[in-house]
């Protein structure tokens, strides 16, 4: 295995380290808010006593737009994220090392299959909630989510920007951010992906959010989008 | 008269004043199991005691609009005679949300923040673990892995027997064309190992005929294959056991699924069959998906990649998914199979919708139907298109992606 040579906190994204590896290789990687655990099986390594933990830009589609270089990374310490689509947690445990302890990832999930994987992940980081729910309903869990700071969607319906703004009316503070992946092709596998993404965003600007920036994710992943957008609430 | 602005949170029910003034606080039961179940009445829109209390309590004095996020919140709240409005994401609420660990320390329920992100840590793990526990005795989630089990076993089984042909070819070349039936072939290699022991004698033991056995024994006596010695046969035949010992396990299996199928898809098995009916159920994620599933998508089921690339190019639509292993389907000519498919995709959608919703079993009465319709397009169509007339084809309407 190789070795990281040095390790160096990004020079524009917050809590997010860059690896530099013996090979001359670069990866991206976050402090591992529970060292010695692994999420997923990624490589963890150890710098001058602190341990970090690789961040795959194929496995998580939020690695991928910081590769790509998205103009922003708006997740800080002591953040409240709600995120819809959280998956058995790959991303989401990557936050929750950004976050750290007193912040809070209430993460969405409609699967039980992978929520099962989610829950022992959310086991040991006590700042990962689990919600088994339709990110459809935001009704159904309105009880046990506080106002949030940001929302990170990856939920890959057709329907997803009224998902997500339905979301953000209940649990998204005004001037708080959006993160959302657009996967095209579960969109609309019969049209373009640029299209998509265009319709997709202009749902967003009806529903109150100013558009930051857009990424695509190649080569992480095909006719995949990162969009990130602040939301006005409406008065 | 002032409005109050009613909002059920983890911590309990709390009740404001249009100022963001906290006027009421019932707050949740204090044990995790009670704990659980008032969040799973609130996610459900049931009312719970802390409501009821809450709502008494304002009628008491003297409010008459309640203000509250939800429909059904506004069900409960008209229910004891006060007048709901429904404003979701209102101020107070929003308010009410973001104060809430200050407001469980206020309430005098937590002393430290620590104390109460721990507990509500705690619970939220409990109430998902619930969740997933109710989830996972749905039976028909058993039929649909053990049916995804046999298709494992089934690709495994294929992996061994090529291997142990190509390993026991070495010694007896001829019995791989002799012997095409893979699970004969794996028996004859365990029971018999060495070819000398294919006497007729011995093979007659086995169940062959005089003819065949005789002539697996003139093979296995004039083989060109090497000789092997005990200690090399041995490890083949452990490996012929492996094979005739999953072969057995399909077995089991297929009589497993059968019991669960009746069980839990009484009307889908007796159309299609338990292990067809189970598949389906498989692709389409369960009883109750496959239920709320049109038949256009059910006569397709298994042809995804057909179908997206007709979608996406404009082609034409696949005709059947894994519909296809129905046998009026496979059997019959290639010009009337679509036509079946519909049917039996049309009468399954019937059919997984009374099992997942009623049970009741009117399966004999669908498979009449059935068999009726397919005379009859046996009839009107006995004859292949001619030319390039214009084939009845189903067509799909573009159907989205579910989400896996």
């Amino acid at each position: 295995m190789s070795e990281a040579v040095s390790v160096k906190p990004h020079a524009k994204y917050f809590g997010v380290y860059v690896v530099e590896m013996d090979d001359g290789s670069v990866r991206l990687a976050t402090k591992n808010l529970v060292p010695g655990t692994r999420v997923y099986g990624e490589k963890l390594f150890r710098f001058e006593n602190v341990e970090y933990r690789e961040w795959n830009m194929y496995r998580s589609k939020l690695a991928g737009a910081l590769g790509n270089g998205i103009s922003e990374m708006p997740i800080r310490e002591g953040h409240k994220i709600l995120y819809l689509g959280v998956a058995s947690g790959t991303t989401a445990s990557h936050i929750s090392d950004i976050i750290g302890v007193n912040g809070k990832v209430f993460g969405v999930e409609f699967a039980p299959r992978v929520m099962r994987e989610f829950v022992i992940v959310a086991d040991t980081r006590k700042n990962l909630i689990p919600i088994l729910a339709d990110a459809r309903k935001p009704y159904q869990y309105r009880h046990v989510v506080e106002l949030v700071d940001g929302l990170y969607a990856d939920v890959a319906q057709p329907d997803q920007a009224s998902i997500v703004a339905d979301n953000a009316d209940y649990f998204l503070k005004d001037g708080g951010y959006l993160l959302m992946a657009i996967k095209a092709r579960s969109i609309d596998v019969t049209k373009e992906p640029s299209e998509v993404y265009r319709k997709e965003i202009n749902t967003l600007k009806e529903r109150g959010f100013e558009i930051v920036d857009v990424v695509h994710l190649e080569p992480y992943d095909r006719d995949h989008a990162m969009v990130l957008a602040v939301y006005h609430r409406k008065r | 008269m002032t409005k109050a602005y009613l909002v059920e949170t983890f911590i309990g029910v709390l009740v404001f004043d249009e100022n963001k003034k906290l006027l009421l606080n019932i707050p949740a039961p204090s044990s995790i199991d009670d704990h659980v179940e008032y969040l799973l009445k609130v996610e459900n829109g049931e009312e719970t005691p802390q409501l009821a209390e809450a709502l008494g309590k304002l009628r008491e004095n003297g409010f008459s609009e309640v203000e509250v996020e939800h429909l059904s919140v506004a069900r409960n709240v008209s229910n004891h005679g006060l007048k709901p409005n429904i404003s979701p994401g209102h101020e107070v609420f929003l308010e009410a949300r973001e104060r809430l660990p200050s407001l469980a320390l206020e309430t005098g329920m937590y002393k430290t923040v620590d104390e109460y992100y721990q507990k509500y840590h705690e619970i939220m793990m409990e109430y998902t673990r619930r969740k997933l526990r109710r989830e996972a005795q749905k039976r028909d989630l058993l039929a649909v892995q053990a049916i995804r089990a046999i298709d494992d076993i089934d690709k495994t089984i294929n992996l061994y027997i090529a291997r142990l042909r190509e390993w026991y070819s070495i010694h007896f070349p001829e019995l791989d064309e002799l012997v095409k039936e893979h699970p004969e072939y794996a028996k004859l290699v365990y029971e018999l190992g060495d070819r000398s022991n294919f006497t007729v004698e011995n093979l007659r033991k086995l169940g062959y005929s005089m003819e065949k056995a005789e002539k697996l024994s003139e093979a296995a006596r004039s083989s060109i294959g090497a000789d092997l010695s005990d200690f090399d046969l041995n490890y083949i035949k452990i490996l012929a056991n492996i094979v005739l010992e999953l072969y057995k396990l399909r077995d089991t299996l297929d009589g497993y699924i059968e019991v669960v199928m009746k069980e839990v898809a009484p009307n889908i098995t007796a159309i299609v069959g338990p292990k067809l009916g189970a598949r389906l159920m498989s692709i389409a994620g369960g009883l109750e998906r496959l239920a709320k599933l049109p038949a256009s998508t059910i006569q397709v089921l298994g042809a995804e990649k057909a179908l997206f690339r007709a979608l996406r190019t404009g082609g034409k639509p696949p005709k059947h998914g894994v519909l296809f292993q129905y046998p009026p389907i496979h059997k019959s000519p290639r010009w009337q199979r679509g036509k079946i498919a519909r049917t039996v995709a049309a009468k399954l959608a019937i059919a997984a919708k009374i099992d997942f919703f009623s049970g009741r079993f009117i399966g004999d009465k669908l498979v009449k139907e059935i068999e009726e319709r397919i005379e009859e397009i046996k009839k009107l169509y006995a004859k292949p298109p001619v030319k390039k007339e214009e084939e009845e084809k189903p067509k799909p309407k573009p159907k989205k992606k579910w989400r896996r």
